[in-house]
């Protein structure tokens, strides 16, 4: 049994949580409102560091830089995977980049193993007959910088930064190290750096690339199998090559939109 | 007027909420990070962390700034694009003392070492005639190009006339170093 005072004050409480609720949530208002700002490009400019990305929240900027992969060229070295290395101060037994060899046997199946950090010559892995293969080649897989990138979509404490050049980086002070976005990378690029403990991954040495030079492992590439540069640039061999020669991307099925082309993918590799 | 009668609790109420906004958004700058939001959802101040790691996989222009008989050596040879560093070390801190060194000539650049065997090798400069830099690229291995000049060692050696190696140097014996002349 209710009588109206009653019943209004139960109505008010009601309200007045909705309009608290309401008012807590204009505290994050600040930020969101930044982002929703229409930003201002001239046409033909690009976001470049230090400029507000071109896409508001939720949108991912517009890529500046693209990468290439010519695994017609790549003989399997492993000059690449030691310059990561010392670049990027990548723990032994941690990678942020590297290179499988895809190999098709007469008896129909496909053998894969990893090309050893420094080449197979003296290395424990028994060689493959040549007599058995049919057809075999080297794909290096480093990150795809994807533009719908799943890792950055997960992360809790916005440690994920899709950069306004288009590169994923990680702010190693923000991660927690909760692994959420190495279990999302479809490509699994992302990896618990056992020396910090946080999530690293290849970010195409960011700091060199905003320098004006070359990713480590490209600049360590003596067969021209990794090809990096800009894409707004038509002199460039990425955008040559790019314009002359057939590429397709890992998993296009996803969605992620990868910036990492390749040159002579077979359906196995993924 | 009786609907009123409890307008104290309303102010106690509307009170409490005032503290706890206040305490919320107190609490959000001092726990948001300063440059959060300023480009995007992340905190800018981070790419100019990251943009600010050196380099250190070195670019033949820095050894050639010095060694400029070398880039001419091995100008417009297959071997053109194989980096310094892949036989010689990153030299970190050789080219630190090589600057130093020009700007005061008596402080002493430090001569390569020895190469250990090992191209994981952390010492900083060193000489490789040794046949397993060749061999580190032109071993013959299942899934090269085919237009790559590979080598099988035993085979190889067989066509020349030999056995086994004579020895680390043996591939000098007939190519070159940094002309590799074939």
């Amino acid at each position: 049994m209710f009588d109206v005072a009653e019943e209004s004050r139960r109505s008010f409480l009601k309200h007045a949580t909705t309009v608290t609720i309401g008012a807590f949530s204009l505290t994050i208002l600040p930020s969101t409102l930044a982002e929703d700002e229409p930003q201002v490009t001239k046409p033909g400019q690009l976001p470049i560091l230090g400029n507000p990305p071109a896409a508001g929240h939720g949108a991912s900027p517009k890529p500046v830089y693209g990468f290439l992969i010519d695994t017609t060229r790549c003989t399997g070295a492993g000059k690449c995977l030691t310059a990561c290395r010392v670049e990027n101060k990548v723990p032994e037994g941690q990678s942020r980049t590297w290179v499988e060899r895809y190999a098709h046997l007469k008896d129909g199946s496909v053998k894969v193993d990893l090309v050893p950090e420094t080449g197979y010559a003296g290395s424990e892995i028994p060689p493959l007959d040549a007599d058995d293969v049919l057809r075999a080649y080297f794909v290096p897989k480093l990150c795809n910088q994807c533009v719908e990138a799943p890792c950055n979509q997960v992360c809790p404490v916005h440690a994920s930064i899709k950069s306004p050049e288009g590169i994923e980086l990680i702010d190693t002070d923000r991660c927690i190290g909760c692994g959420y976005c190495v279990q999302a990378c479809p490509y699994g690029i992302r990896f618990m750096n056992q020396d910090t403990g946080v999530a690293d991954k290849c970010n195409w040495c960011y700091h060199r690339i905003m320098r004006n030079e070359q990713p480590a492992c490209v600049e360590a590439c003596p067969t021209g199998a990794r090809v990096f540069g800009r894409l707004d640039d038509p002199e460039s061999e990425l955008a040559k090559r790019l314009a002359t020669v057939p590429t397709e991307v890992l998993k296009q099925h996803l969605g992620t939109i990868p910036l990492t082309r390749y040159i002579g993918l077979c359906d196995e590799v993924t | 007027m009786s609907t009123l009668r409890d307008s104290r609790h309303l102010w106690l109420l509307a009170g409490l909420l005032g503290a706890a906004a206040l305490g919320m958004m107190l609490l959000r700058t001092v726990l948001m990070p300063a440059t959060y939001g300023i480009q995007g959802p992340y905190r800018a101040e981070a790419l100019a962390e990251i943009a600010a790691q050196p380099s250190l996989f070195p670019a033949d222009a820095t050894c050639h700034q010095c060694h400029e008989k070398v880039r001419h050596e091995r100008d417009g040879t297959l071997h053109e694009a194989v980096r310094c560093a892949h036989c010689h070390g990153l030299a970190v801190d050789h080219v630190a003392k090589a600057r130093l060194a020009a700007a005061d000539p008596s402080v002493p650049i430090p001569p390569a070492a020895e190469w250990d065997g090992n191209f994981l090798t952390r010492i900083d400069l060193y000489l490789t005639k040794d046949r397993s830099t060749c061999l580190s690229c032109h071993e013959q291995v299942v899934g090269m190009p085919a237009d790559f000049k590979k080598i099988d060692p035993a085979v190889h050696l067989e066509e020349q006339g030999a056995s086994e190696p004579t020895s680390r140097e043996t591939c000098f014996e007939c190519h070159g170093g940094h002309d590799t002349a074939p």
